[in-house]
């Protein structure tokens, strides 16, 4: 069917540019809700229509989570192809830096919390989201977080499929990206999350490598280099020999970097960041974890303040 | 900055359509019939050339065969465009199902398996341009639904549909060689994979005197119903019945598993299926007024929005209130 309406998106004002789309702010017509349209440059791509436009529309289309950027419509427009999106003001990223922006213990657990539900509804609908970090959690006016950018999303793998390692930002890599394997799990996504949820306990980004070679030093001096016998076959990958070995971190040491942490909240964030991809927490065991049951509850997200007061 | 008033076209995605709405629909697209179908059987042939210079999965063959029936739903078909269309669809088909290979280097093969040995950068670069605005068209005749060719795929669904039919491997393996031949059929534009790949599996048992899913009527199970997969069924028998020579289970049978086949085996099954039919069929009165159908598409509309579910289109019906809308 086909009707003849008035054009329904305004757009209002240009907010920002990526390699791929260039997204402005609007307003749905019809129903005056505030959106964020994001113009596909098609015509400038070697290889048409950018892959990271078909991979958000293919991953949105098929999710609807409170704690995941909504695709509102779809629209072509002057021949350049339009996403419509929720409008979501903020996110982790601008909170964690803007140091006038105080936040608790109870704001990081409500945050995680959400993002965990999130990134859980995505696992559960076989969905990866390869790209997870504080730029990319977004923050709706009534405190949600909502997972977004789904550019480098795939659908979970088959046993036999070969994938790229290149994948995820680079303080964010899981160790078996960082070594190069070609087969990989949802357990990529919450390796990230385990650092996020350190860079919102130490408002620093927490393994901040310089480049590819320097990350794989930075995370293996933090947290240990793997060895076989917690990561049967890790020796096997090619770049293993070139390794430093450092001793995992002791409890204790953990404790001193994340003076703030209970013992549940290190337990979870030990178990995000597992080196054994196999052995690290599903999203399903992070969201059993006690660190989200004992004291202080997770924040009303309504509640948390973001404004700089 | 403020907003240019224009109107605006909001369709719903219909990823599946009759045979009969199929006829409806191409009466605006396909003047020759004869002529589409003809080239289509080339343009296939062109197809999986370049996906087995590529090594594409089959996966990859299906979605871009998808593409290219749809897009002639919807396009006016110029005999002439057949290539520089289905190229696109390769192309477009690559990216969703995860096989991606450069524009450059489709172009090139594209060139190269019609003989166009001589070409110039030039020309490549121009044939790069009109395949990037045939893959949007293409997306925008699919509605941007990405519900369709997005997980599992026909040979997929055998295999799995197999193991919980508990089917057994030279059935599955049969059915898989069948399948090669079902993604040519416009059957994909009329019943999602999972019942072709059911219909394909009945037909497999049956040419095998197998009655392992003989008297099965209801695939709730599996998430469909006995006039879908009928619908396949049929279709796949037609198609055997009419271009036996041509197909590619005759070159590749397994003797092993079926030491012969023949046309005869196809109108004998057909014969044997008694009354069954496939999908149900509306009215012609009904078809000869849906407009999804029987109006031409309208790319030069500026604002097209495409929309997956029929609630979107009656909420912002109620939001924006009956009088604004014009049929």
């Amino acid at each position: 069917m086909s009707d003849k309406i008035v054009s329904e998106y305004t757009k209002e004002k240009k907010v920002g540019e990526g390699t791929y789309a260039v997204v402005y702010l609007g307003t749905k017509q019809s129903t005056g809700r505030k959106i964020a349209i994001k113009e596909i440059k098609t015509s400038e791509f070697k290889d048409g229509l950018d892959m990271s436009a078909i991979r958000e529309v293919k991953y949105l289309q098929e999710i609807n989570h409170i704690n995941v950027i909504e695709l509102v419509d779809i629209f072509m427009a002057y021949n350049n192809l339009n996403l419509v999106l929720e409008y979501l003001p903020t996110d982790l990223e601008v909170v964690i830096k803007d140091q006038n922006i105080l936040f608790t213990p109870a704001d990081i657990k409500s945050w995680m919390l959400m993002t965990l539900r999130g990134v859980y509804h995505c696992h559960r609908n076989f969905i990866l989201h390869r790209d997870l970090k504080p730029n990319n959690l977004l923050i709706s006016p009534d405190g949600q977080i909502k997972v977004a950018d789904f550019g480098l999303a795939r659908a979970i793998p088959a046993p036999y499929d070969v994938l790229t390692s290149n994948v995820v930002t680079r303080w964010y890599r899981a160790p078996e990206l960082l070594l190069g394997a070609k087969h990989y799990t949802s357990a990529v996504d919450v390796w990230s999350l385990g650092i996020i949820f350190a860079e919102l306990m130490l408002r620093i980004p927490y393994l901040p490598g310089q480049n590819d070679v320097d990350q794989i030093d930075v995370t293996f001096r933090a947290l240990g280099t793997p060895t076989d016998k917690d990561w049967p076959g890790v020796s096997k990958f090619s770049t293993y020999t070139q390794l430093q070995t450092y001793p995992p971190p002791s409890r204790d040491e953990l404790r001193k970097r994340f003076i703030a942490a209970s013992e549940n909240a290190l337990d979870l964030m030990s178990g995000m960041l597992t080196m054994n991809p196999q052995k690290r927490w599903t999203t399903i065991q992070c969201l059993q974890s006690e660190y989200f049951t004992e004291l202080p509850p997770p924040s009303d997200p309504s509640t948390i303040k973001l404004n700089k007061d | 900055m403020m907003a240019t008033k224009f109107e605006s076209q909001l369709s719903l995605s219909r990823p599946y359509l009759t045979r009969l709405e199929l006829q409806e629909a191409q009466n605006n697209t396909v003047s020759d019939v004869r002529t589409y179908l003809q080239r289509k059987n080339v343009i296939f042939g062109f197809l999986s050339e370049l996906c087995v210079h590529f090594q594409f999965p089959r996966k990859t063959l299906e979605t871009a065969m998808y593409y290219y029936q749809r897009y002639y739903i919807f396009n006016k078909f110029e005999s002439e465009l057949c290539h520089t269309v289905a190229t696109s669809c390769l192309l477009l088909s690559c990216k969703q199902v995860e096989t991606f290979k450069k524009a450059n280097e489709l172009c090139i093969m594209s060139f190269k398996l019609r003989n166009m040995n001589n070409y110039k950068q030039d020309a490549i670069e121009s044939f790069k341009k009109r395949l990037f605005q045939i893959e949007l068209s293409i997306l925008e005749t699919c509605g941007f639904d990405y519900r369709i060719n997005s997980r599992v795929h026909i040979d997929e669904y055998i295999v799995k549909l197999g193991k919980a039919l508990k089917l057994n491997h030279d059935i599955c393996y049969l059915a898989w060689i069948i399948a090669y031949d079902a993604i040519r059929l416009n059957i994909l534009l009329i019943v999602p994979q999972h019942a072709i790949a059911l219909g394909i599996l009945k037909i497999t048992c049956e040419l095998l005197g197998k009655n392992d899913m003989k008297n099965m009527n209801n695939f709730n199970e599996f998430k469909t119903e006995i006039d879908s997969v009928n619908e396949a069924y049929f279709a796949i028998v037609n198609y055997y019945i009419n271009a036996f020579d041509n197909c590619s289970l005759k070159d590749n049978l397994p003797t092993h598993i079926l030491p012969s086949v023949n046309l005869d085996s196809f109108i004998e099954l057909k014969k044997n299926a008694g009354n069954d039919r496939g999908l149900k069929e509306l009215g012609e009165q009904i078809r000869k007024s849906d407009k999804y159908l029987t109006t031409a598409r309208d790319f030069t509309q500026i604002e097209r929005r495409y929309v997956l579910l029929p609630q979107f289109i009656s909420d912002e019906k109620t939001a924006l209130g009956e009088k604004r809308f014009k049929l």
